[in-house]
């Protein structure tokens, strides 16, 4: 079995000698164990399975209705318990100092006004919801369910990349990888205490429950979905089904007498708690985008008199903004008292007089990202872009600094990966899921995605990206 | 539950079992016609000619060349052609369709197993059927992997509101096309006599149980001597066989029932009711009176009306 470790960033899986590190050691050892015509039948075996299960998302641009798998590498991600503890400490402390951040934005402004940042970043995003000032949600909580970006550089320390406050999709291919490996490699998990991920149904439930209005006794959860042309939709049903919920879309529901309702064959029914899959300015014609046909008119003014919980609440977004992102460790800092756990990656602003020449003289060796975007779209790669793709996007960003970041490439970290009878590196990151209910919890495992293209760091499933089960472990039994 | 879920769920059962009839309508109707068509090539004809009666708005979109068996354009107008509103291919697109929407209101094992039957449906239109046998074997494939959908519904959903709603769409659509079959095919077979072609005309009688898979729950019944007033009246009135049409009328007014609970009468409810009653208690007058035409025209049309007003009770709000 041929193995071709990475050279240039850190390598997840082998030291720079080439050796396996030690909690690799006995995967790798199963793996040369199987003859090639072996592992190609199991790799046959787990394509079918996800054909069969209609595990797939849909690719916007594409004919409609093009469903596609998302492709999945059998080779497991091993995260030492160690490697976890720390990871995991810094995810709660970052999600908690975010839910202060908006809290803090949407009422009192107060880090705004000590000049913890420069109060146009926040006040002039489109994700900052002026409608919503002094709109508090139940039990002050904003962000219930976040992903948050991780990669490693390469000395292998993990950084963060960005913070996903609004709709974080990908948990349930993080369960569903969890069970394709199970049936198709079940030796691997001879030799490995493996932390279950299963309970993240039960975990979600809980946390949204918590989300309800007080005064809602035995509370109804529904999923609001966009449909079933959005890219998330298997997701949306899979957790439906998974939490025993009901998955609406916007015209299953309708607002009466400032409660939500949705239609049934026995009339109409009361929804105490939304978990909303569809972005901010979708959710109510009335208050944000007119034209949005899959929101309910009338929602946001059921939520201002808090009779209905949303999940994430509205305006949460404007702690995804990528200029925001850059405050963090001072965010940390000014609500907590604390020093950042999670280091993040150093970033350049356009707002910033000097950060804008910098990003405009060393454009050709760092990534420029649009504040507002997320999954890759409207992203420079310096050191890859034609000089014509450069100049034309240098030209957007001199036309509106305040609208760009720039960050170094971070040499991604690389793992195994089979492509065509090898065992080749390819660039990974990951993507924990945290929920905020009565604590804030991190679901040990997490999203590993990987860039399936030779030398690509672009992991975004919607870009030719695939993901991996990812294994946290447990402390071994002493 | 929510009247969108049920809509889908009423017509996943409508799909599913509309493609299960035009699956076993092309095994039993494809079966005839090669059995017959050297001895009585203008009866093999009607017989595929009266699939597109069975199914109104059906259309052969492949011409008739005039070598080629005389079953293959209809087979593929039936069995792959997407463009056909009555294929296989589109009844279980439409299907899988409508569970996709629902996906969290079915189990894993239905949405499973309809999954595989759509990739093998789509699997024969890629690949085609090189002859005769190949269709054959392609619609005993198709047909078996739906009645495993038929029992996983059966088998591993709770049989709660979205259950009796998927159910009332099977027995509608079952009783509807039932009528079809039967409003199709029996004024011509009751012209026709038994005179010196007397098996010939016995095939005949047997293929219409055959295609109401009711053969041998008539056999049961009355052993092998086939009848037609026997015939006609086990189709229009037995008790117990899944495709007569009293039975269909008391299954859909059974689950229409137990959807809007005891004591509730709902206007879809009053329709079939009534229709049952005449079917159940009116028997033995029809089968004197001998108009089944008139009789026949009477049940399709109840059971569109039936139709519409479960849409408007229910999934209109």
């Amino acid at each position: 079995m041929k193995w071709l470790p990475e050279t240039k960033a850190f390598d997840e899986a082998f030291d720079r000698n080439g050796a396996a590190r030690q909690h690799y050691r006995p995967l790798v050892s199963i793996l040369e164990s199987f003859t090639q015509g072996e592992i190609e039948r199991r790799e046959r075996l787990q394509k079918l399975s996800l054909m069969d299960q209609g595990i797939t998302f849909a690719v916007y641009g594409e004919k409609e209705g093009t469903e596609r798998i998302f492709p999945f590498d059998f080779v497991p991600r091993v995260i030492p318990s160690r490697e976890w503890e720390r990871l995991q400490a810094g995810l709660v402390q970052r999600v908690t100092a975010l839910n202060l951040f908006i809290l803090d934005v949407y009422q009192g402004q107060k880090c705004l006004k000590d000049r913890v940042m420069p109060p146009d970043i926040v006040l002039s995003r489109k994700e900052y919801k002026r409608e919503l000032l002094n709109v508090i949600p139940p039990r002050r909580i904003f962000t219930h369910v976040v992903g948050t970006d991780i990669i490693r550089n390469a000395a292998g320390e993990y950084l963060v990349l960005e913070d996903n406050c609004r709709c974080p999709s990908g948990v349930s291919y993080v369960l569903e990888n969890r069970n394709t490996l199970n049936r198709v490699f079940p030796e691997f998990f001879k030799y490995y205490p493996v932390r279950p991920i299963k309970d993240y149904p039960t975990l979600l439930l809980d946390t949204l429950l918590h989300a309800a209005p007080r005064f809602s006794e035995k509370p109804v959860v529904v999923i609001l979905t966009p449909g079933m042309a959005n890219s998330a939709y298997f997701e949306h049903s899979f957790l439906a089904r998974e939490m025993g919920v009901v998955l609406v879309e916007g015209r299953d529901l309708i607002v009466e007498d400032n409660y939500v309702y949705m239609r049934t064959t026995q009339g109409k029914k009361k929804v105490d708690v939304i978990y909303r899959r569809v972005d901010d300015d979708f959710l109510d014609p009335l208050t944000f985008r007119r034209d949005s046909l899959v929101g309910v008119p009338g929602l946001m003014n059921v939520y201002r008199e808090g009779n209905v919980g949303l999940a994430n609440a509205p305006g949460a977004g404007v702690a995804d903004d990528k200029s925001v992102y850059a405050f963090m460790p001072e965010l940390i800092r000014y609500y907590l008292g604390e020093e950042a756990l999670l280091a993040q990656v150093p970033t350049y602003l356009g707002a910033r007089a000097p950060d804008l020449a910098y990003i405009l003289d060393h454009a050709h060796e760092l990534v420029i990202k649009t504040t507002g975007d997320s999954g890759g779209y409207g992203m420079l790669m310096g050191p890859f872009a034609a000089k014509k793709e450069m100049e034309t996007y240098l030209g957007q960003v001199k036309k509106n600094p305040a609208n760009y970041i720039a960050q170094p490439l971070v040499e991604l970290s690389a793992h195994p990966t089979y492509v065509d009878g090898k065992f080749e590196a390819r660039r990974i990151d990951l993507r924990p899921f945290i929920l905020y209910g009565d604590s804030v919890r991190v679901l040990p495992g997490g999203l590993t995605r990987v860039a399936l293209r030779p030398g690509s760091y672009v992991v975004n499933s919607s870009q030719g990206g695939g993901s991996k089960d990812t294994w946290v472990l447990a402390e071994k039994p002493t | 539950m929510l009247s969108r879920v049920a809509d889908s769920l009423y017509w996943m059962g409508r799909y599913l079992e509309r493609a299960e009839n035009i699956t076993r309508l092309l095994l039993v109707t494809e079966d005839f016609s090669t059995e017959t068509q050297g001895l009585a090539e203008d009866l093999a004809q009607t017989a595929w000619k009266d699939m597109l009666a069975i199914f109104p708005s059906a259309q052969l979109t492949r011409e008739i060349t005039p070598f080629a068996p005389l079953s293959v354009p209809y087979l593929h107008a039936f069995f792959t052609d997407q463009a056909n509103g009555y294929s296989i291919n589109f009844s279980i697109r439409k299907a899988r369709e409508n569970a996709r929407s629902v996906r969290e209101a079915l189990t894993l094992e239905v949405f499973l197993a309809l999954n595989e039957v759509f990739r093998a449906v789509e699997a024969y239109e890629r690949k085609g059927m090189p002859d005769l046998p190949a269709f054959r074997d392609a619609l005993g494939a198709i047909h078996k992997g739906i009645f495993t959908v038929v029992g996983a519904i059966e088998h591993t959903s709770t049989h709660d509101e979205g259950w009796r709603f998927l159910k009332l769409g099977e027995s509608l659509e079952r009783s509807y096309r039932s009528a079809l079959v039967l409003r199709t095919r029996l004024p011509a077979l009751l012209g026709a006599e038994a005179r010196g072609d007397a098996p010939l005309y016995y095939t005949q009688w047997r293929t219409l149980l055959r295609g109401l898979s009711s053969l041998e729950n008539y056999r049961r019944v009355y052993g092998a001597r086939l009848e037609p007033n026997l015939v006609i009246g086990f189709l229009l009135f037995d008790a117990d066989s899944p495709r007569s049409l009293r039975y269909g009328a008391s299954s859909v007014r059974d689950y229409l029932g137990a959807i809007s609970g005891p004591g509730e009468l709902t206007a879809p409810g009053r329709i079939i009711g009534r229709l049952h009653a005449d079917l159940r208690y009116d028997d033995e007058a029809q089968m004197r009176r001998g108009d089944f035409v008139g009789l026949l025209d009477r049940v399709v049309g109840e059971l569109a009306k039936t139709h519409d007003a479960i849409a408007t009770q229910y999934f209109v709000t």
